[in-house]
């Protein structure tokens, strides 16, 4: 559904990826990874069109370039997008947060009551104001938001960014969920457990450019990638894994 | 008292009928004063529909005050019914605001400030030199009748009428999902724009919103005072509403009304003891934005919620 070919982009006269090839298939849940400043939220931001320019390349969704969109437009051919701030229109309800979203699938998979059912937490929450809700039941919020859209693909920028451990679990609940009801998803993230339980693939990023594709058990087993993108060990992963 | 600030509605209507009660009762000079508060209320409020909700501090408002003023006068004056002219004044207004909203909302912050202060200078600058149509400085006077022929009294309470519908409109809109989808965009559109919505088209909308209630305000100002002057549409006719909106307290719905009620009342006072009053007010304003950012609004609700039972 999702294919980046030799994608080349910048900031401004900054370049930020020198080379991203990419695939995300219908059912499939894709992660990146790679070091701080490898430039995982940059191919994401690629993919959005935001903020970031593609210089070269293709950037393409089911067939349809997306290079040079505007974000709206991006967001309209069905893809969501939860940034990596997760910031929510803090002044609004919880409910009126999940009440600004218009769907654009066909699929029409996710409602309100659907998406209060995966997440109970903010039916609790609904007529508390989101500037008040800690980073994790913001974070389900955001995806929650970006659910509503009924995207094709759902692309989440490191979700567990400077959330405590006992959050992450809940996080990773989620996208559990998400993943046992056929939602495409691709994930900017650095949290192993995360892949481990959820990642059908895996990119590993450095500087710009793609250097390793294939499933985590292949990642486990090249070693000399780990060690070299990842600044992880054998040891370190098996340890993550207990 | 609390029960009034969690039911706005219920609070809305209670003021409603006060305010009626309150006009019939008036005596003349109390009359004036109230009908002229009431329009500097709806005028203030649609500065801050734009300022705390949708996100855009405009420094050029008095534009669609002033065309509202101008598009009644005029209308009148080539002797539409005077029926009809009271609805072309907010026309006028509208069309204005849809066409300088256009090109405001291609712009952010202080850039898109500084470009309604431009369309506002731009519009003054054509009513105060385009002498055959707009009379110039000299204005319009005598072009419909005192109070529209409804006597002090009824027009008061029209203009009570056009302002508490003016303020609901605000509040259902605010309410509405349009409303929710302005908010957002007011407040953080980048992640508005993540959920599929243009930040120009939504925020255009809002301005267009904004601007033809202005001209609602205007068309009753000039209805009021009968005259249509320039300075309707110059720079202190932008700041009263501004500062208005932050005496009242930025990003409350019924900051306006107070801010204006403050402003409108402190006015009236100092300018008769004090000769510098201008230079009081100053302070005044400054002290409420260093010292209490949500304005009185703000420290009104404070002492509601202070005193009410906990639990």
């Amino acid at each position: 559904m999702l294919i980046m070919k030799d994608v080349w982009a910048s900031y401004g006269h900054i370049e930020a990826l020198h080379g991203i090839n990419l695939e995300v298939h219908a059912g499939e849940v894709v992660c990146l990874i790679g070091r701080n400043g490898a430039g995982k939220t940059s191919t994401v931001r690629a993919i959005v069109q935001d903020e970031i320019r593609v210089m070269k390349g293709t950037v393409e969704f089911f067939g349809k370039s997306l290079v040079n969109l505007p974000r709206r437009e991006v967001i309209r051919s069905g893809i969501g997008y939860v940034p990596e701030d997760r910031r929510v229109f803090a002044s609004l309800t919880v409910a009126e947060n999940l009440s600004v979203p218009r769907s654009y699938g066909t699929s029409r998979l996710f409602d309100l009551n659907e998406v209060y059912e995966l997440f109970p937490k903010l039916k609790e929450l609904r007529a508390r104001v989101a500037g008040v809700l800690s980073g994790g039941e913001q974070q389900m919020l955001s995806i929650a938001r970006s659910l509503l859209t009924n995207p094709q693909l759902l692309v989440l920028d490191e979700p567990h960014e400077g959330l405590a451990p006992v959050i992450t679990q809940q996080v990773i609940a989620a996208v559990n969920r998400l993943k046992s009801k056929g939602v495409s998803m691709l994930i900017s993230e650095q949290h192993v457990r995360l892949i481990r339980e959820c990642a059908d693939r895996v990119y590993v990023i450095d500087r710009g450019h793609t250097v390793f594709t294939g499933t985590v058990e292949e990642l486990d087993a090249n070693t000399e990638i780990a060690r070299k993108y990842l600044m992880v060990t054998r040891d370190s992963i098996t340890s993550e894994r207990m | 008292m609390n029960i009034l600030v969690r039911h706005p509605v219920v609070a809305g209507a209670l003021a409603f009928v006060a305010s009626a009660s309150i006009l019939v009762l008036a005596n003349d000079v109390w009359l004036m004063r109230l009908t002229e508060l009431l329009i500097w209320i709806l005028f203030a409020a649609s500065l801050n529909f734009l300022i705390s909700f949708s996100g855009m501090v405009s420094f050029g408002h008095a534009a669609y005050f002033g065309l509202g003023c101008y598009g009644f006068a005029l209308s009148a004056k080539a002797g539409v019914p005077i029926i009809v002219a009271v609805m072309i004044g907010p026309l006028v207004a509208t069309f204005a605001a849809a066409i300088y909203g256009a090109l405001c909302v291609r712009l952010n912050k202080i850039y898109f400030a500084m470009l309604t202060l431009a369309c506002a200078e731009i519009t003054y600058s054509v009513i105060h030199q385009w002498y055959d149509l707009t009379g110039g400085d000299t204005g319009l006077t005598q072009f419909a009748p005192p109070s529209l022929d409804l006597g002090a009294r009824g027009f008061a309470l029209l203009v009570l009428a056009c302002c508490a519908g003016g303020l609901l409109v605000i509040r259902l809109v605010l309410n509405a999902p349009l409303g929710l989808v302005i908010r957002s965009v007011g407040e953080n559109p980048g992640r508005a724009a993540a959920l599929g919505f243009s930040q120009r088209q939504v925020q255009w909308v809002a301005f267009v919103i904004a601007g033809s209630l202005a001209g609602v305000a205007g068309t009753l100002y000039s209805a009021f005072q009968g005259n249509a002057f320039p300075d309707y549409a110059g720079m202190r006719f932008s700041l009263a509403p501004l500062v208005m909106v932050i005496l009242g307290g930025l990003g409350s719905f019924f900051g306006p009304v107070i801010g204006a009620i403050v402003e409108k009342g402190l006015t009236g006072v100092l300018s008769h003891y004090v000769v510098f009053w201008e230079l009081i007010m100053g302070v005044v304003v400054i002290t409420v934005t260093v010292y209490s950012p949500h304005g009185f609004w703000g420290l009104i609700k404070r002492v509601i919620n202070k005193g009410a039972p906990r639990g």
